[in-house]
């Protein structure tokens, strides 16, 4: 960036105003949400390591329905006498492990394709991008079920099948970034010195497009916990009596209009978090591209 | 090359079959194709992964594997998945979509009425969303920053982080059982009267139009306030004297429109799988409640029906919008010179 | 020396030889007192006008001059209220008696169009896409009257007639991405004559289209000016453009004016060291006897952190410790004003190019 001109063109900014970016975004804005996503991870991780909470099954059907505050359970319980709090933390840990893993799959695998798609160009270009436009054209709630049913319900099979599906999105946004990034100079320059294809992707691609690709994972972990809610939630995501946090809103609906509770706690925890990641998200590119 | 230096003399309406326009929606329409085809093979495929067969699935876990053996006879499930493929595309193609290997009946029956309901709860999403998001985006353009734009902004996000379920059974909270206004279940159809028919689609179709609405003010806000601040037009629309809300209306949000067309038709799909999971909440009998019950009962041939309907449904809506954003972008309607 | 008004509608289409040393004594048309314009952003500001101030005459065409960021654009738009909300404006500016700054919007947008008009640089970007040339026309036309749709429209077609586009009944339905560039700029000029306004700003106009095209949309503008007895403002960084058609010339530097004269005085006397450099093509002084191109040469100043003094001295090769004062920008010969401490001698000012695109 060129600091010496700044001067200048902020006034040419003034005479024709382009686009204006939305303003710088306080470090606030990002340390917030970092550190609610901070604070969610470790409850769900660490809490029930040092916090004296009951396991999250095999409670006795005695203490059923417990109202929060409840001596020993501090959300109260569900139907089947288990720790709500004990179950949403537990929840959490495989919200979160599933939501890394295919974001972090989806980077790479995703990430990668769409370099070399944008890097190689030609016919290889066309044929990546045609056979991800089939998949991004596409209702993915409605395949991810199919693929999740098909497979089995577990953590590993709703994993793989998400992680397909957020393929095409990184894919898009890796693309074009590569595709922006062979414009510059330092590009052609590295072109011109010799450089094997492999290298450069390695390094000058790579570390370029990153920013992108982790704002993008951001906004994806909102978007693969909300959907590994929706299959738990249908029943065809974590098997029960495991806790997810879509099983328990869907065992809480059954009961709603008596104990609302049960619907209330792992919808708020579910939102808080997918809230903090989205602010996280926006508030990230808004710093990578507001300059 | 005769259509478009032609088209910039000639009045709308003549040779619009021949315009760039038209002839970059029959471009879109040859993509859509493949597209379409290469879901259905998709989803055939990941069918054939399932591991239990359909077969053992229908009799139960006490058949006997002579009797999973003649069922699979039966339904052609012995031959190999690129000839079932075929045959079913060829059914395809002229409307058959096979028969439900669980109840027997053809599909097609089967989608009618539900294609319907799902149809109705997308359609009412679609407009509510869409209908209050153009006035919140222009009230909060207007005064970019200033209380309103803050306000919707901060609605926006928050609606954009809650989860269509949890929104959903917000809503039956809230409106069926605290306060017993809209019905926490059910159906009503069209034809028992379009007031308790709307009164049933309300708290579902507000649980799938809430997150659109979110999405498509913060689009339209962004695009409204780039088209008013960094376009010269506009500056040339001021310049002339005229007030801001015909400055906004009249100039910037006849731009703004042309990108919301676009982000509207690629969303589309979204719309549709968001109607799935409302659907089984509200136990409404559209689509999304169909492929379910499909998915558990392993009948594939009704589900792979339902995911290519799906799949059809989000294509099209694309298509539609290319269709509308070539009808009103003049750029694109007379070619450009 | 005066000049009336009678002179100037004798003084036919181009370059007249009415052109006249010093303005004349009436009541001006606007008068530019100690403008300034800030912009801030992120804790950062921007001086980019720093007390301009110049007297414009009815109907008369006066050129401001200047390299990019000079201020000559942001000072025409504060007239007009036109700059973003980080702009803050002070000083005076009054149109016919009337203060613009610091006007309300609502009361400044009844004035714009119908008092001052602008035409801006771009004219691909400055029509509407999405509109027809007609309605665009139109709606111009009926900002300021209440005129029906199809007074209006007669209007409007009378007015794309008057700027000599071609016919403009069939050009009334058509975009304008289906016209060239110097037809979309005849169009934005006549969506700027729709209020008939009383000055013209044409903000580099002519800069983005050729030179052919050039001289005919500033032959058109010299036209109107005279036909509609209306003051022009041409902004630009063509110093011979001003020279072939304007009949003032102020010519800015860091956001102040440096040199004010009529065309005939300023090309004949140049004062300023920087209005020399502009013009150009005058060895540095007799030891350098094989000078290049003719560039300005160093940097503008940073505007966020202006120097004390003269802002040109860094620049400058007369400068010295005296130009860390800052020179007045006053009335030094009779209608000639500038502000340097070392004003060029006649002698050493000779042969600049005048412009000769007439």
């Amino acid at each position: 960036m060129a600091v010496v001109d700044a001067g200048p063109a902020l006034v040419e900014h003034a005479e024709t105003p382009t686009a204006r970016t939305r303003g710088r975004v306080g470090s606030l804005g990002l340390v917030l949400p970092a550190a609610v996503v901070a604070l969610i991870a470790l409850a769900c991780f660490v809490g029930p390591l040092v916090l004296p909470v009951p396991p999250p099954i095999g409670g006795s059907v005695l203490e059923s329905y417990l109202p929060a505050f409840s001596p020993g359970h501090l959300l109260g319980t569900d139907p089947n006498g288990n720790d709500i709090l004990s179950r949403i933390l537990s929840g959490g840990r495989s919200s979160l492990i599933v939501a890394v893993a295919v974001n972090l799959l989806g980077l790479l695998v995703g990430g990668t394709l769409g370099a070399l798609s944008g890097f190689v160009g030609g016919v290889a270009d066309t044929v990546i991008m045609r056979v991800l436009d089939v998949l991004i054209a596409f209702p993915s709630l409605v395949l991810t079920l199919a693929v999740a049913q098909s497979l089995g319900p577990s953590q590993t099979n709703t994993i793989l099948a998400l992680a397909f599906f957020s393929i095409p999105a990184f894919a898009r946004i890796s693309r074009a970034a590569t595709l922006r990034l062979r414009e510059l100079p330092f590009m052609a320059s590295a072109v011109l010195c010799g450089t094997p294809g492999w290298r450069i992707l390695l390094r000058h691609v790579a570390p370029n497009i990153a920013p992108q690709l982790i704002t993008f994972g951001m906004l994806g972990m909102g978007i693969v916990i909300v959907i590994e809610g929706a299959l738990s939630f249908l029943g065809l995501g974590i098997p029960p009596p495991a806790p997810s946090w879509g099983n328990m809103i869907s065992q809480g609906q059954q009961s709603i209009s008596a104990t609302p509770m049960l619907v209330v706690w792992p919808s708020a925890v579910l939102f808080v978090t997918v809230l903090a990641f989205n602010l996280l998200g926006e508030n990230l590119r808004a710093r990578w591209s507001g300059r | 090359m005769t259509a478009s230096v032609g088209a910039g003399r000639h009045r709308a309406g003549a040779g619009f079959l021949t315009s760039p326009g038209m002839r970059l929606v029959g471009k879109r329409l040859l993509l859509a194709v493949p597209i379409v085809l290469g879901v259905s093979i998709l989803t055939f495929w990941v069918l054939n992964l399932i591991p239990g067969s359909a077969a053992q699935q229908l009799l139960g876990p006490e058949a006997t594997p002579e009797q999973v053996r003649a069922l699979e006879l039966e339904l052609g499930l012995d031959r190999p998945a690129v000839l079932r493929y075929l045959d079913w595309l060829g059914g395809a193609v002229t409307g058959d979509l096979g028969q439900s290997l669980v109840s027997r009946q053809p599909v097609t029956d089967l989608l009618g009425e539900r294609l319907a309901v799902s149809g109705e709860l997308a359609a009412l999403a679609f407009l509510i969303s869409l209908g209050l998001a153009v006035p919140t985006a222009l009230l909060a353009a207007y005064r970019p920053n200033r209380l309103f734009d803050r306000l919707s902004m901060v609605v926006s996000i928050t609606g954009l982080s809650v989860a269509n379920y949890v929104l959903a059974l917000l809503l039956v909270l809230i409106f069926a059982v605290q306060m017993a206004v809209f019905p926490a279940i059910g159906f009503v159809p069209l034809s028992q009267g379009p007031g308790a028919n709307l009164q049933s689609m309300a708290l579902p179709a507000v649980a799938i139009a809430f997150p659109l609405y979110c999405f498509y003010t913060r689009f339209l806000r962004g695009d409204l306030v780039d088209q008013l601040q960094g376009e010269d037009y506009v500056t040339t629309a001021r310049a002339k004297g005229i007030g801001p809300w015909q400055v906004l209306v009249r100039h910037a949000f006849r731009n703004s429109a042309f990108g919301l067309i676009t982000v509207v038709g690629l969303n589309l799909g979204t719309l549709i799988g968001g109607t799935v999971i409302v659907e089984q909440i509200f136990a409404l009998p559209g689509m999304g409640q169909l492929m379910l019950q499909a998915i558990n009962t392993r009948d594939f041939v009704v589900v792979q029906a339902c995911v290519v309907v799906f799949a059809v449904a989000a294509v099209l809506a694309n298509l539609l919008a290319d269709l509308l954003y070539a009808v009103l972008d003049p750029r694109i309607r007379y070619g450009s010179r | 020396m005066s000049l009336t008004d009678d002179d100037v509608l004798a003084a036919g289409p181009g370059p007249g030889p009415s052109r006249t040393g010093p303005a004349p004594d009436g009541e001006p048309l606007l008068e530019v007192q100690d403008l300034r314009v800030r912009f801030s952003r992120a804790g950062r500001h921007v001086h980019a006008v720093n007390g301009l101030s110049y007297r414009l005459e009815p109907g008369r065409m006066l050129a401001i001059i200047g390299e990019s960021g000079s201020g000559k654009s942001v000072s025409s738009r504060a007239l007009m209220g036109l700059l973003p909300s980080t702009a803050a404006v002070t000083g005076s500016a009054r149109f016919a008696g009337t203060e613009l700054v610091g006007m309300p919007e609502a009361q400044m947008r009844r004035r714009r169009g119908a008092d001052i008009a602008m035409v801006f640089q771009d004219p691909a970007r400055s029509l509407n896409p999405t509109m027809r040339i007609g309605t665009q026309v139109v709606e111009a036309v009926r900002a300021h009257s209440d005129m029906d749709r199809h007074a209006a429209r007669r209007r409007a077609v009378e007015l794309l007639s008057l700027v000599r586009l071609p016919v403009p009944e069939q050009r009334f339905a058509e975009y304008p991405h289906q016209l060239s560039g110097g037809m979309r700029q005849r169009v934005m000029i006549a969506i700027a004559l729709a209020g008939e306004p009383r000055l013209l700003i044409a903000d580099e106009a002519t800069t983005a289209l050729d030179v052919t095209t050039q001289a005919q949309i500033m032959e058109l503008l010299v036209e109107l000016q005279h036909r509609l007895g209306m003051a022009v403002i041409m902004i630009s960084h063509d110093l011979g453009l001003a020279a072939s058609y304007a009949q003032d010339v102020l010519v800015m530097y860091a956001g102040r004016g440096v040199e004010h004269a009529s065309a005939e005085t300023l090309f004949a006397h140049v004062r300023m060291p920087y209005t020399r450099a502009l013009l150009g093509a005058i060895p540095l002084l007799e030891r350098e006897s094989h000078a290049l191109l003719p560039v300005v040469p160093g940097q503008p100043p940073d505007l966020s952190a202006l120097p004390v003094g003269c802002p040109f001295a860094p620049r400058c090769e007369f400068a010295d410790e005296e130009c860390g004062e800052n020179p007045p920008f006053a009335e030094q010969e009779p209608g000639h004003r500038w502000a340097c401490w070392h004003p060029v001698p006649d002698a050493v000012a000779d042969p600049a190019p005048r412009g000769d695109r007439s």
